[in-house]
């Protein structure tokens, strides 16, 4: 379990990381999100116990990460941001000496790093040097580096980085069955494979902390809905036919044309808001559809268009904050 | 202490895969080597040379060539100690490992401590050699290694320190390089200054007259609590550098 309060980091008078407070439970696989500079490895370094934060407070599986640091960092496996290793090492040796001061007793270290290598399908490279291996190659011992001691929390900058789509696949795979007795915490720009295998989402902007839950609780946050109407003379629908009925007519809904075939005039994007459902969705789309059709505007086809995590993080990161209903 | 020992013979594997142990190696024993032999020759050819010291006593003592080996070999050997970890960012893994700052500069203190040891080890084959032909005074020859080992060790600990405090192994190696010739040109104070706190100064951290001593068979208490102090604080420093990355 991973919990951290109030956390926060300045460099000087820049603040990298600003309240940051949030909880992952065993289980989780947590995609930590945000756009370059956001503070997602400044908060995964903290989280580590590489970087001390400026105030707050982190938990690591029940211990607290700078009241008892050997013992909070004993439960963690930390893979750091372009896997750094001793390039002069075999990696065989190289585990073997990550065993050794992780604390894993003489006898088990052999058989941990064994298991570490197969997990992460790294066994015929235990006595090349690192110096000689691929990018993927390395980030997979890193990887096997982060698994030695069988930590119960992962903490994986960018794990799929350098790695081609097959070993993507891999690892994605080894992260989804790694999360039965863990708690795994990864940051990544890469929004499908948040989408793929996270269970929850913290999503980071400026140093703050928008939005942490589920990845439906996340797009519900945003939208109920997301619809595509193709209508007959979108001219006759003003912005307060929309407001009187609780949608939203997206700013860009010219722009958000689905098919090339479709005259870019006649199709309108309409989103509503959690706020602004009363009852079901259904009745919803019914009344939509009604007042338009009484309006003139006249209906030709409707699409309930899927909110990928990609619009909604959009939406949760860009500068003027969110799209207005 | 498992992580101490494991950091140590990490940093020994470390230090003896790469050219540049061996090359120091190799670059120590023909400077030793060639002082140590014109030192005989020049003993050998003037039967008339009437001196209160011996051929190795004068090796050890008062060849200018050993602090001079230490000025190379200790910077050279330190240099990559922290400074190549935080350039490479391999730094990362070691402070998220279940241990202590302490351990970590104390594991890569003694690979280096270790490393000297054995960089000097060679040496020990010159007393062995003139005692086929002139009586050798080993009480001589242990006390002028305790010199040798004391200063190396305290220049490797500064050498430590100065890598914690940089990137560049390369501005590592001239910051050490840098304090060690401060500390052989305060020597040199030792006779130029008259009598007084200065000249008191200047002798107290002299490596020449600590190498003079201890090859005349002197091991002071003073010189000894000097190497101590040499060792503890730049140590004690790079504990605190290191634990304040986490801070930075």
């Amino acid at each position: 379990m991973i919990e951290v309060q109030g956390l926060t980091k300045h460099y000087g008078s820049v603040v990298a990381v600003n309240n940051v407070t949030f909880r992952a439970e065993v289980g989780a696989i947590v995609g930590l999100l945000g756009p370059n500079g956001a503070g997602k490895t400044t908060t995964l370094r903290m989280l580590a116990g590489v970087l001390g934060p400026t105030s707050g407070k982190i938990s690591i599986a029940g211990s607290d990460l700078l009241e008892s640091p050997l013992q909070a960092r004993a439960c963690l496996g930390y893979l750091a941001e372009t896997s750094p290793l001793y390039p002069e090492m075999r990696v065989g040796d190289y585990l073997m000496y990550r065993a050794a001061i992780k604390g894993l007793k003489r006898r088990s270290r052999r058989d941990a790093v064994r298991e570490a290598l197969s997990s992460t399908h790294c066994d015929d490279v235990i006595d090349i040097r690192v110096s000689n291996l691929s990018r993927g190659y390395r980030q997979r011992v890193g990887l096997a580096d982060a698994l030695l001691a069988s930590p119960p929390v992962l903490l994986l900058d960018e794990p799929t980085a350098g790695l081609d789509p097959n070993q993507i696949r891999e690892v994605r795979e080894l992260i989804t069955t790694l999360r039965q007795s863990r708690t795994i915490l990864l940051s990544t720009h890469v929004l499908a494979e948040v989408e793929a295998i996270c269970t929850e989402a913290v999503v980071i902007h400026r140093g703050q902390l928008v939005a942490h839950g589920s990845l439906q609780e996340l797009r519900a946050s945003r939208h109920v809905a997301d619809v595509a109407l193709v209508v007959r003379d979108p001219d006759r629908l003003t912005p307060a036919i929309c407001t009187e009925l609780g949608w939203g007519l997206r700013p860009d809904a010219e722009c958000a044309v689905e098919s090339p075939s479709v005259e870019p005039r006649e199709t309108l994007r309409f989103v509503v808001y959690p706020e602004h459902l009363t009852g079901s969705m259904g009745s919803k789309l019914e009344e939509l559809v009604a007042v338009l059709v009484k309006r003139g505007v006249g209906v030709r086809g409707i699409t309930q268009v899927s909110r990928a995590l990609e619009t909604v993080f959009a939406e949760l990161t860009s500068e003027t904050g969110t799209f207005a209903p | 202490m498992t992580a101490l020992i494991a950091t140590l013979r990490r940093e020994l594997a470390s230090l003896w895969l790469t050219p540049l142990a061996w090359i120091l190696w190799l670059a120590l024993l023909l400077i030793e080597g060639g002082v140590f032999a014109s030192i005989v020759t020049s003993f050998a050819t003037n039967p008339g040379l009437t001196l209160d010291v011996g051929p190795l006593q004068a090796f050890y003592g008062q060849s200018v060539f050993v602090p001079l080996t230490f000025l190379f070999v200790c910077p050279t050997l330190s240099m990559r100690a922290f400074a190549e970890e935080r350039r490479t960012g391999t730094i990362e893994n070691l402070l998220s490992a279940p241990v202590s700052a302490a351990a970590i500069v104390l594991g890569k203190y003694l690979a280096l401590l270790v490393s000297f040891s054995v960089l000097w080890l060679p040496t020990l084959l010159y007393p062995l050699v003139l005692r086929s032909v002139a009586e050798v005074e080993w009480k001589v020859v242990a006390s002028s290694y305790v010199g040798i080992f004391g200063l190396g060790a305290g220049f490797l600990a500064i050498g430590v320190l100065c890598s914690t405090m940089t990137r560049s192994q390369f501005l590592s190696l001239v910051l050490s390089s840098g304090v060690l010739l401060a500390f052989i040109v305060l020597g040199i104070g030792e006779n130029v200054f008259d009598a007084g706190f200065l000249q008191a100064f200047c002798s107290h951290v002299a490596i020449q007259s600590q190498l003079m001593e201890t090859a005349q068979g002197i091991v002071s208490a003073r010189r000894l609590i000097f190497d101590g102090t040499l060792i503890a604080v730049p140590l004690f420093l790079s504990v605190r550098v290191v634990d304040s990355w986490r801070w930075s």
